[in-house]
């Protein structure tokens, strides 16, 4: 955490600086209206009173500019603080493989980002300003009393430990409690959540009031919790008042004795006591918000270090044979190590053929030798098991199978979003580990199981994994070299805006008709610029699909992988995405994944999944010959089956 | 603020925050009719009569006990002065007995208005939950956010702890206010004037600093809706963000976005930060103030030292209801835009409950006559549909989706009213029949299972809640989930963990057959139950449902033609018509729709 303040240790030194001004401002306030009352009101001096005013009043404004100063560079501290570590955590998440983020999930991940973070701004912001001044105001308030006089810090000495041990016994007492009413919170919503998803299973099978004494149940208990938590805490503040008071009474007992003894006490002093008393017994109170606060956030920087501290795995691996074969020369290793170094931290691609592809020419060739894969978290069940198949250019695969046989899996592998655990993944001709994962990614266009769009125009979703440059440049004719550089580019950019748009459009929409997306969009009240709304609520799954295969169409990739991506089409659809596709991308190499046999029947070749294995290939009139499995599926979803819904 | 006690008397603590805040930046969200909402609201406090007197008489006393602490302060700080030790002693009883009169009704406040507040809340939620019960389906489908209705769990909460508190503040604000201004007059006029001065400063400046900063914490808030609203989708979406190549623009759109929250936010705290400062200055100004007139008038022989003293607490506690009940404002406003939003829903018709007739000895014969119906005024979804099922029979409804299938169950089950025609079971109007009478026996499945977070006995026994353990287990193995429950460790006590998350769909699936099993029902409605099955898994569903079908009228909703040929009668949809009927071979002979149909999902892809 240090290293992150480092960057503002000026702030983080200026502002308890200032709060030091405030401070004093605040601590010598009451002795000076001691001062007022004994030297002018009581003395009947009217020049003390004016003179004394004056040097408050400076001393105020003095004081209040300090506070505001302080404010000032604690808030900088602490925001750019918050800033930075903002950054880095989404900077590494972002460099996460799928496995880490898997580990995480992305729920927690969220969490961390937002709530953690603005929890430990909280604590920086604490501890330049209000730990240092709950800290100086304490020790200078007992400073202050104990000059007005000593007996006076005697009674502060007194109340002292009971306000602490009210204070430590209420926060002992109330705390677990706050964690038994999160849950029974989470119950309660839990139950009017699913209450409300299975709406139709409660009334159907008329159950309303069995759920609503369910329900009453829940709430009950949370209310209970709830109102026990509220009276612990209500004896908190009368008792500590109780304490506080007790001493004002004793402040004005001692003062008022040793007026009338030996007078060496002023009534004026007496008042200055009284507030000193409760500065200092406040500030028990505050300790414990501050206390409060520290240990929440000590929890939250744990979680962000968490982040911060797994180290991002998964790149690639420089191959020995390669160093030997493409780069003889000495320079060779660190002209490449610069260029995958390049590749990974340039933000906006520069074109392929910069790093070491195997082959400079499209090709979009895959092969699995002897492929073995299993989830990290699940090292001991391999999802697949020893898979070998080739695919060449322009060929369309299907994989079928039944849900968990590792259909999924298997596609996952090609664009290294995990690693095979056993075997090699190659494309044209190259391991995927020792490809460099951008050149690699940008061959590759995958479109998921669960179509992710993001709230923004279905324009702008379709142009989302494209750079502008390369839409409006490759878009002409299809499967053109893609073979530019920097200077090619530097060109394009020096096309007018309109042009570009335009060209940017027609590309839009041509990749939309592939995808079948068009007459959906174009019947939306804004077309192409209706907006999504978060998560894609507003868009049904079809139609959510579609727009994800326009997205990856539009990328206009050399290797295409359809993750059941047709599921939510009907069949007229899913037809035409097919029809589309084998026309206008007939040189790219196709996989698609599917459960229905109407949508792998007119691939090339077929494989068959079961449990992890390829238990058969060929065409669809081959397998319906050769394969018993093929067959029973097939049987399943077309033959005339027992009976059904 | 806080801070700076002045010449403190009585005292009182800062509240101790255990929870959680809210991330940051508040919004005020304005109610649309405050009157009629408050007017509501309050008859939930009136609900709680006696906690309600108790705590409003809670708060005077405090109101009262606060008052008087500061002038007794001030006797004694006089008696102090003038050395009238007899009288010093009186004052210093009275001021301890004060105290501590104080601090108990500040407790009895306290315990009163959490206790008001927890059984508001509870009423409150009782009755949101209630009426979610009661709803139309149309409702739910139309408003199927399951996160503003658990948001409205937490608004609930929300509202009635800031009207609880908002009432003793506002009540003992007004009391407050009230009697200081009283007692100051009562001493001393003109020195209450000058008083009065500054504490009018200070609220100047309070709404002026706080006006300024309403715009900044909601142009902050905006800056932070954005960058939850990113990182939720960029991390979720992760897996886009990787097969894309798109890390790096991602993360130079969240700096960007970081950077603006950042800007915004020092804006808005060092606005906010110098709010205390401020007004730690003014009233210290005011305080000096006080002193100096004071003082003179003092020298005057118009006062004594006590009252000084007595007057700088009074002015703290003159402006410190002040500057409350202008931030109450704005949380009240909050509050009961929450609980417009309650009420709102709270006011929506209950589902309609009427027909009290039963069919004894029911045979199941259902019958549809020109019934018409639609979702949305002009967009119909039924035209004219009729359709008889005798008792025992299979009929099966197949289509494109939007063609009405679903819709006939919708009606079929009560969920919706017709718009004309009426629908019959055994002969009697569905309308007629006892609404609960009709739907226990009628059993439904979905595509979409729904399980509760219970044990799997409780699950099951959801169709029948009398049914013995036996009759639960025999369903379980009709509906062909014996074997898997019995695998579980606790069997059939297993609880379901996030409405059956661990459990595979088909797994789920089955525990929703056994539940219609169990409820044994004379009409059994399939809702497309196997569809987002896989086929290997969909044989052991088959099997169930064979089971389940026996001796019932069934109606099946299919997308894929496999599963329905050995049905009775094919009912074959499209916009909302029936275009033709008849059994599987029946059809394929005619060759119209069905065919097409079936000849697309046998011969698909073949380009």
């Amino acid at each position: 955490m240090l290293k992150y303040l480092k960057k503002y240790w000026f702030y983080c030194l200026l502002a308890p600086l200032f709060m030091m001004g405030e401070l004093s401002m605040d601590l010598l306030q009451p002795d000076m209206m001691a001062t007022i009352v004994d030297d002018g009101v009581l003395a009947s001096n009217m020049e003390v009173i004016l003179s004394e005013g004056v040097r408050m009043v400076l001393l105020v404004l003095f004081g209040g500019t300090c506070g505001v100063l302080c404010g000032v560079f604690a808030n900088i501290a602490a925001q750019e603080f918050g800033n930075d570590v903002r950054k880095d955590l989404f900077s590494r998440i972002m460099d996460f493989s799928f496995e880490q983020t898997d580990r995480f999930t992305t729920g927690s991940l969220v969490t961390r980002i937002t709530n953690d973070v603005t929890q430990v701004e909280q604590m920086v912001m604490m501890s330049v300003r209000s730990l240092v001044r709950c800290v100086f105001m304490f020790v200078g308030g007992i400073v202050m009393l104990y000059r007005q006089s000593p007996r006076f810090a005697m009674v502060a000495a007194c109340g002292l430990p009971f306000v602490t041990v009210i204070v430590v016994f209420t926060l002992k007492k109330v705390s677990p409690l706050y964690t038994v009413i999160q849950q029974k919170l989470d119950r309660v919503n839990a139950v009017m959540q699913e209450n409300i998803a299975g709406a139709r299973v409660v009334k159907a099978y008329v159950r309303e009031a069995y759920e609503l004494e369910h329900f009453s149940e829940a709430n009950n208990s949370l209310c209970d919790t709830n109102l026990q938590a509220q009276t612990i805490l209500a004896f908190l503040n009368p008792a500590v008042n109780i304490v506080l008071n007790l001493c004002v009474v004793g402040v004005l007992y001692v003062g008022g004795y040793t007026v009338q003894h030996d007078g060496s006490i002023t009534p004026g002093q007496t008042m200055a006591a009284i507030t000193y008393l409760s500065l200092i017994l406040m500030r028990i109170v505050f300790f414990a918000n501050i206390f409060q606060t520290f240990t929440r956030a000590s929890a939250s920087w744990k979680r962000i270090q968490e982040v911060l501290d797994t180290p991002v795995v998964q790149r690639e691996e420089i191959p020995e044979e390669a160093q030997k074969e493409k780069h003889p020369a000495d320079t060779g290793m660190p002209e490449m190590a610069a260029k995958v170094q390049a590749a990974q931290q340039d933000s906006s691609f520069t074109g392929a053929g910069t790093a070491c592809a195997a082959d400079v020419n499209r090709k979009g060739e895959i092969e699995f030798r002897d492929v073995s894969f299993a989830y990290p978290d699940d090292p001991e069940n391999p999802v697949l098991d020893h898979i070998s198949f080739s695919v060449k250019q322009g060929e369309t695969v299907a994989v079928i199978g039944s849900t968990g046989c590792g259909k999924t899996s298997l596609v996952q592998l090609i664009p290294r979003f995990y690693d095979a655990t056993e075997g090699e993944v190659l494309v044209d001709g190259q391991n995927v580990r020792t490809y460099p994962m951008q050149e690699l990614r940008d061959k590759i266009g995958i479109v998921q199981q669960k179509a992710e769009l993001f709230s923004r125009s279905i324009r702008e979703n379709i142009l989302w994994g494209s750079e502008e440059e390369e839409v409006s440049s490759i878009r002409g004719a299809s499967g053109a070299p893609e073979g530019t550089n920097g200077s090619g580019q530097e060109k394009q950019m020096t096309v007018s805006d309109t042009d570009r748009n335009v060209r940017e459009m027609e590309a839009v929409s041509r990749a939309a008709r592939i995808a079948q997306a068009e007459d959906f969009i174009l019947r939306t009240a804004d077309g192409y610029e209706t907006q999504v709304t978060e998560g894609g609520h507003s868009l049904s799954g079809g139609q959510k699909q579609r727009i994800s295969i326009a997205r990856a169409v539009l990328k206009n990739p050399e290797i295409l992988i359809f993750d059941d991506s047709g599921s939510a089409l009907d069949l007229k659809t899913e037809a035409a995405l097919y029809e589309a596709l084998n026309r206008e991308f007939a040189k790219t190499t196709r996989i698609i994944v599917a459960q229905r046999i109407f949508s792998v029947k007119g691939a090339d070749r077929i494989l068959v999944l079961d449990n992890g294995r390829i238990c058969a290939s060929g065409t669809h009139e081959e397998l319906l010959q050769n394969s018993e499995v093929y067959r029973e599926i097939c049987r399943s979803q077309l033959k005339k089956g027992e009976i059904g819904a | 603020m806080a801070e700076n006690n002045g010449n403190a008397g009585a005292a009182s603590a800062p509240k101790v925050d255990l929870r959680r805040r809210a991330p940051m930046g508040q919004e005020v969200e304005k109610p649309k009719n405050m009157r009629e909402t408050i007017g509501r609201l309050t008859r939930y406090f009136i609900q709680a009569k006696r906690l309600l007197t108790g705590l409003l008489l809670a708060v005077v006393a405090v109101t009262v006990t606060s008052l008087i602490t500061p002038s007794l302060q001030g006797q004694a700080i006089d008696a102090i002065t003038e050395r009238s030790w007899q009288e010093f002693r009186t004052v210093l009883l009275l001021l301890l007995l004060a105290f501590v009169a104080n601090s108990l009704f500040s407790l009895a406040q306290t315990l009163l208005a959490a206790r008001l507040s927890q059984s508001i809340v509870r009423h409150m939620r009782y009755d949101l939950f209630y009426k979610i019960d009661h709803l139309p389906i149309a409702y739910l489908d139309q408003h199927s956010n399951g996160d503003v209705m658990s948001r409205m769990t937490n608004d609930i909460e929300n509202i009635s702890n800031t009207v609880s508190q908002s009432l003793a503040s506002l009540l003992s604000g007004v009391l407050t206010i009230i009697g200081t201004v009283a007692i100051m007059f009562w001493y001393c006029p003109q020195l209450t004037l000058i008083t009065m001065l500054t504490v009018i400063l200070t609220v100047l400046v309070t709404r002026f600093m706080s006006k300024k900063m309403r715009v900044v914490y909601r142009r902050r808030a905006a800056a932070l809706g954005r960058l939850n609203g990113h990182s939720e989708e960029m991390i979720s979406g992760y897996r886009t963000v990787l097969a894309y190549n798109r890390q790096e623009r991602t993360k130079e759109e969240f700096r960007e976005l970081s950077d603006s929250l950042t800007k915004e936010g020092i804006r808005a705290e060092i606005l906010g930060g110098s709010m205390g400062p401020l007004m730690n200055a003014i009233s210290t100004l005011g305080f000096v103030i006080v002193a100096a007139f004071g003082g003179y008038f003092a020298l005057q022989g118009m006062i004594t030292i006590g009252v000084i003293s007595a007057f700088i607490i009074y002015a703290k506690q003159f402006s410190r209801p002040i500057n409350e009940i202008a931030q109450l404002y704005g949380s009240l406003q909050t509050a009961v835009a929450g609980a417009e939003r309650v009420f709102e829903l709270m006011d929506q018709p209950d589902e309609d409950n009427s027909g009290t007739e039963i069919i004894e000895n029911m045979q199941g014969n259902v019958s549809f006559r020109h019934v018409n119906f639609s979702y949305l005024p002009g967009k119909q979804v039924l035209y004219d549909f009729n359709l008889e099922v005798k008792s025992g029979q299979k009929i099966a409804l197949v289509g494109a989706t939007g063609s009405g299938k679903t819709t006939v169950v919708n009606l079929l089950m009560r969920f919706y009213p017709l718009d004309s025609g009426e629908i019959l079971i055994d002969g009697k109007n569905i309308m007629d029949l006892k609404r609960d009478w009709l739907r226990h026996n009628t059993a439904i499945v979905l595509q979409d299972t729904v399980l509760f977070s219970d044990t799997i006995e409780n699950n099951i026994k959801y169709g029948n809640p009398d049914a013995d353990d036996a009759t639960m287990a025999n369903a379980a193995e009709t509906g062909n989930c014996a074997a898997f429950i019995r695998r579980m460790k606790n069997g059939y006590q297993t609880v379901l963990k996030q409405a059956g998350a661990s459990l595979s769909h088909g797994q789920r699936q089955l525990l929703n057959i056994a539940r219609a099993v169990i409820a044994d029902p004379k009409i059994l409605i399939l809702d497309e139950a196997t569809s987002s099955v896989d086929t290997r898994t969909e044989q052991g569903i088959q099997d169930a449902l064979v089971n389940l079908m026996k001796n019932r009228t069934s109606l099946i909703i299919a997308h894929r033609l496999s599963t329905i040929q050995d049905a009775d009668v094919i009912v074959v949809m499209d916009k909302g018509r029936v275009v033709e009927t008849g059994t599987h071979d029946e059809l394929l002979q005619k060759q119209g729709v069905y065919y097409g149909l079936y000849m697309a999902q046998f011969a698909g892809n073949q380009t």
